[in-house]
C-alpha cells in the first residue's frame, strides 16, 4: 500500500495553544494495520495520548480521521471518525459521522487532522485546499449549530462545516460534533472536548482528487457491491421509504422496546403513533442521502406552524424516536420530532438525553427528585415536559444543568445510580437487553459503553440479517457478536456506512478495500484488522481504568413482566464467559499476551 | 385472532390490522391473505406455495415463526400474527 492508493498521504496537525500547524506524512504502516478512520484515529490517539488524560482538559487530543474509501466511489463512502477520550465514559471515544464533510477533507488534501492543546479564545479552523488559517470565532461562540453553519457558509463561501453548539462549549457530557447541520459524531460527548479547546468549528473546501490503486478492479468491485445493495429489500428500497424509525413497531411486537427507563412492561400500546409508518404519513418532507449513498435513509421533516412543536429539520432516527417517545411514554410524534430538532440545533446526543429524561421521570415518580429541583411536576407520558427539559438542557438552565451530566451522574446525585440505564456511564439505546440476549452482550462489552452500533446484534436476533438467531437463547452469541464487532470495526475504519452491511458483507467490503489500496490480502486477513482494532480499543480502556463489562442490576435481576420475553433477564454471565473465550481473552475479560502478539499489538 | 400489518404490507392491505377466525396454521393464514389481497401472493408465500416468502417476517404472539414451527405453527383464536417485509434500521 502506498500514498496515492486511496490515501492522500498527509495529516494536518494543529497546535491550538500556539496557534500553529503543519503537515506530516500519514503513517502508512499504521494505515495498513489499522485500516483508517476509527482504527487509525484510535491508533494515533493511543500512541500520542496518556490513557489517564482528563477528558475535559486541553491535554486530551481530538482527531478527525477519514478512511481509505472515504471520498471514493465506493458504496456509501462518506464517513469519517472523530476520536478522543470520551468525557461521558472515560473510554476511548470514537464517533462516526456521514454527510459530506469527510470526503471534502480528503478533496482538500488531508487524510486527517490532529488537534492538540487549546486556544485562549474561540477559534475555527479554515481549510481551503492548501490554504489553512486559524480564525477568530468569538462572534460564533454561543450560537447554535444551524446558525453557526449558516454564518460560516456566508463568511467562507462553499464550505462544509463541522461544529459544536452551545452544549459543547459548556461541557455537556453528551454534546455532539455536528456536520452539515444535522449529521452527528454523536456519542460520548466529543463536542465537549472541542469546547474545552475553544475550537468552535472546522470548515473545509477541497477540490483535489482521491485516487485508487487499481481503478478497473475497484470499478468491478463497487459495481458488484452496488448491485447487491440496490437489489436488497432493505438497502434497495426499505430504508429510503421509512428510514430507521421503521423499527419502532417491530421492536414493540417482539417485546423488546425498553419502556419507562426499563421499569415498565414490554409493550407500548401507542408505539404506532411514533412509528416510521406514522412519520411517513405525517411530517416527512423527503428522504435524503449522504455522500455517494444510494440507500438515502435520512428523513427531512417539518412540523407545521400551527403545532406547539413547529419546526423543520432532520430525523428522528429510531433511537431518538424511542428515547423521547417510548422510553418516556410519549406518543406525540410532533413532540418527539421537536426534541430531536433541538438536539441537532444545540448539538446533543438524543439517545443519552432522552434516556436521562426517562430516568429523571422514574426518580421523580419515586419521589427521589424533589419537584422544586425540576421546577414542575414530572411524570411519564408528559410530552410538554420532554420538550421543556430538552430545551433546559440545551440552554443549561436550572435542572438542565444536571441533565447535561447524563443519567448516571444525575441518578447518582439523587442516590440512585443503579437506576441509570447505562453501561460504563453511557445510556443503552432502544433495545431491551432482557428480550434480546445478543444485544445484552453487546451493551456490556462495547468499547465505548452502552451502544448498539459496535456490534448490531438486532440484525440477526430480530431481523434475520444475515441469518435468524433466537433472541431468547444465549448459545452461540459470543462468537456471533465477535464477528459482528470485528466486521463493524472494519466497516467504520474503511470509511463506509454501517447500514450497507444490511445488504452486503465482508466480501464486498474487503473487495472494494483491496482494489482501492492495492492490497492482495485475503478477506480473512482484512477482517483480522477489525479484530486488531477491537483489541487496541480494549487495551486503551484497560489502561484508562474503565470499569468491567456488566449491565445495570435491573436488567440482570428484574424479569420482564409480560410479552414474548416474559420472565427473561439478561443472562450475561454465561454469554460473557463464552465471549471472552472466543476473543482469546482471560476469564476476566483481558486480552492475553498471546492474543496481543497474534494481532501484532504486543 | 388478530392480524397486524406493518411497513409496505400495511399499504397492500390498506389497513393496520383486522380480526379473522383462526385458520389451522400460519400457512393457512398466508393463503387466506393472498386470496384477499392478491398483491401479497409473490411476497409472503414462496413460489413453491408451501413456505414463507424470502423477504417476509411473520411473528406469532411476538415470536418469529422460525423459532416456532415455521409456517406450520398452529394458530388459535386469541393469537396475534404480525406481518411485515424485511426491514432494518438502527
Ligand atoms: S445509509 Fe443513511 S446514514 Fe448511511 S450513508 Fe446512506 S444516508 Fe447516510
Amino acid at each position: 500500500m502506498a500514498v496515492g492508493n486511496a490515501w492522500i498521504g498527509t495529516v494536518l496537525r494543529v497546535d491550538l495553544t500556539t496557534g500553529t500547524w503543519g503537515t506530516e506524512p500519514l503513517r502508512m504502516k499504521d494505515a495498513n494495520d489499522f485500516v483508517g478512520a476509527r482504527g487509525l484515529g484510535t491508533k494515533y490517539f493511543c500512541d500520542e495520548c496518556d490513557p489517564n488524560v482528563e477528558p475535559l482538559s486541553v491535554e486530551n487530543k481530538l482527531i478527525y480521521m477519514t478512511g481509505p474509501l472515504t471520498g471514493t466511489a465506493a458504496t456509501s463512502a462518506g464517513r469519517f471518525e472523530v476520536v478522543a477520550k470520551a468525557p461521558l465514559t472515560g473510554t476511548i471515544g470514537a464517533a462516526n459521522s456521514g454527510g459530506h464533510f469527510g470526503p471534502e477533507l480528503k478533496f482538500a488534501g488531508y487524510d486527517g487532522i490532529i488537534f492538540e492543546g487549546g486556544a485562549d479564545h474561540p477559534v475555527y479552523l479554515y481549510i481551503n485546499d492548501d490554504r489553512i488559517e486559524l480564525r477568530d470565532a468569538t462572534h460564533l461562540w454561543g450560537k447554535d449549530v444551524h446558525k453557526t453553519t449558516d454564518m460560516l457558509i456566508e463568511e467562507c463561501g462553499n464550505v462544509r462545516v463541522s461544529c459544536i453548539g452551545p452544549t459543547g462549549e459548556r461541557g455537556c457530557l453528551f454534546s455532539a460534533i455536528m456536520n452539515e447541520k444535522n449529521r452527528a459524531a454523536g456519542r460520548g460527548g466529543l463536542g465537549a472536548v472541542m469546547g474545552v479547546k475553544n475550537l468552535k468549528a472546522v470548515v473545509v473546501r477541497g477540490t483535489g482528487p482521491v485516487k485508487v490503486a487499481r481503478p478497473e478492479g475497484f470499478l468491478r468491485e463497487l459495481t458488484k457491491a452496488r448491485a447487491i445493495i440496490q437489489a436488497h429489500p432493505v438497502t434497495g428500497t426499505g430504508m429510503a421509504a421509512y428510514g430507521t424509525q421503521i423499527l419502532m413497531n417491530i421492536l414493540n411486537e417482539v417485546g423488546a422496546l425498553p419502556l419507562c427507563n426499563g421499569r415498565g412492561g414490554s409493550i407500548f400500546d401507542h408505539a404506532d403513533e411514533i412509528s416510521g409508518e406514522k412519520l411517513s404519513e405525517t411530517y416527512l418532507v423527503k428522504n435524503q442521502g449522504c455522500f455517494g449513498c444510494s440507500i438515502a435513509c435520512g428523513r427531512v421533516t417539518r412540523i407545521p406552524d400551527d403545532s406547539p412543536y413547529a419546526g423543520f429539520g432532520e430525523g428522528p432516527e429510531y433511537e431518538a424516536g424511542w428515547s423521547f417517545g417510548a422510553d418516556c411514554q410519549v406518543d406525540d410524534l410532533a413532540a418527539v420530532c421537536k426534541a430531536n430538532f433541538i438536539c441537532n440545533e444545540y448539538g446533543m446526543d438524543p439517545i443519552t438525553l432522552g434516556a436521562t429524561i426517562a430516568c429523571a421521570m422514574e426518580l421523580s415518580e419515586m419521589g427521589a427528585i424533589p419537584e422544586s429541583d425540576i421546577g414542575f411536576p414530572l411524570r411519564f407520558g408528559d410530552s410538554d415536559a420532554v420538550v421543556r427539559l430538552t430545551k433546559m438542557c440545551a440552554e443549561g438552565e436550572g435542572f438542565g444543568k444536571l441533565l447535561e451530566l447524563g443519567s448516571y451522574r444525575m441518578a447518582e446525585h439523587y442516590g440512585h445510580a443503579e437506576l441509570s440505564m447505562s453501561v460504563k456511564k453511557q445510556e443503552m439505546p432502544a433495545y431491551d437487553a432482557r428480550a434480546i440476549q445478543g444485544i445484552a452482550l453487546e451493551y456490556a462489552t462495547s468499547n465505548r459503553g452502552g451502544c448498539h452500533v459496535r456490534g448490531y446484534m438486532i440484525a440477526p436476533e430480530v431481523l434475520g440479517l444475515p441469518i435468524k438467531t433466537d433472541p431468547l437463547v444465549t448459545e452461540g452469541k459470543g462468537s456471533l457478536l465477535k464477528t459482528f464487532q470485528d466486521l463493524t470495526a472494519l466497516c467504520d475504519s474503511v470509511g463506509i456506512c454501517l447500514f450497507t452491511t444490511f445488504g452486503m458483507g465482508l466480501p464486498e467490503i474487503a473487495g472494494q478495500y483491496r482494489e482501492a489500496v492495492g492490497s492482495d490480502e485475503s478477506d480473512e486477513d482484512i477482517l483480522l484488522k477489525g479484530e486488531r482494532i477491537w483489541n487496541l480499543e480494549k487495551r486503551f480502556n484497560m489502561a484508562a481504568g474503565v470499569e468491567k463489562d456488566t449491565l445495570p442490576p435491573r436488567l440482570l435481576r428484574e424479569a420482564l413482566p409480560s410479552g414474548p420475553a416474559k420472565g427473561k433477564v439478561a443472562e450475561l454471565q454465561t454469554m460473557l464467559a463464552d465471549y471472552y473465550e472466543v476473543r482469546g481473552w482471560t476469564s476476566e475479560g483481558e486480552p492475553t499476551d498471546e492474543k496481543l502478539e497474534q494481532l501484532s499489538l504486543g | 385472532m388478530k392480524v397486524k400489518f406493518f411497513a409496505t404490507y400495511r399499504q397492500i392491505a390498506n389497513c393496520k390490522d383486522f380480526e379473522i377466525e383462526a385458520p389451522a396454521d400460519v400457512l393457512g393464514l398466508l393463503k387466506v391473505l393472498c386470496r384477499r389481497w392478491p398483491e401479497f401472493s409473490n411476497k409472503i408465500v414462496a413460489p413453491d406455495g408451501e413456505s414463507l416468502g424470502a423477504d417476509a417476517i411473520v411473528l406469532v404472539n411476538g415470536r418469529h415463526i422460525q423459532h416456532l414451527d415455521g409456517v406450520r405453527t398452529s394458530l388459535a383464536n386469541g393469537d396475534t400474527v404480525t406481518l411485515l417485509p424485511l426491514v432494518a434500521g438502527g
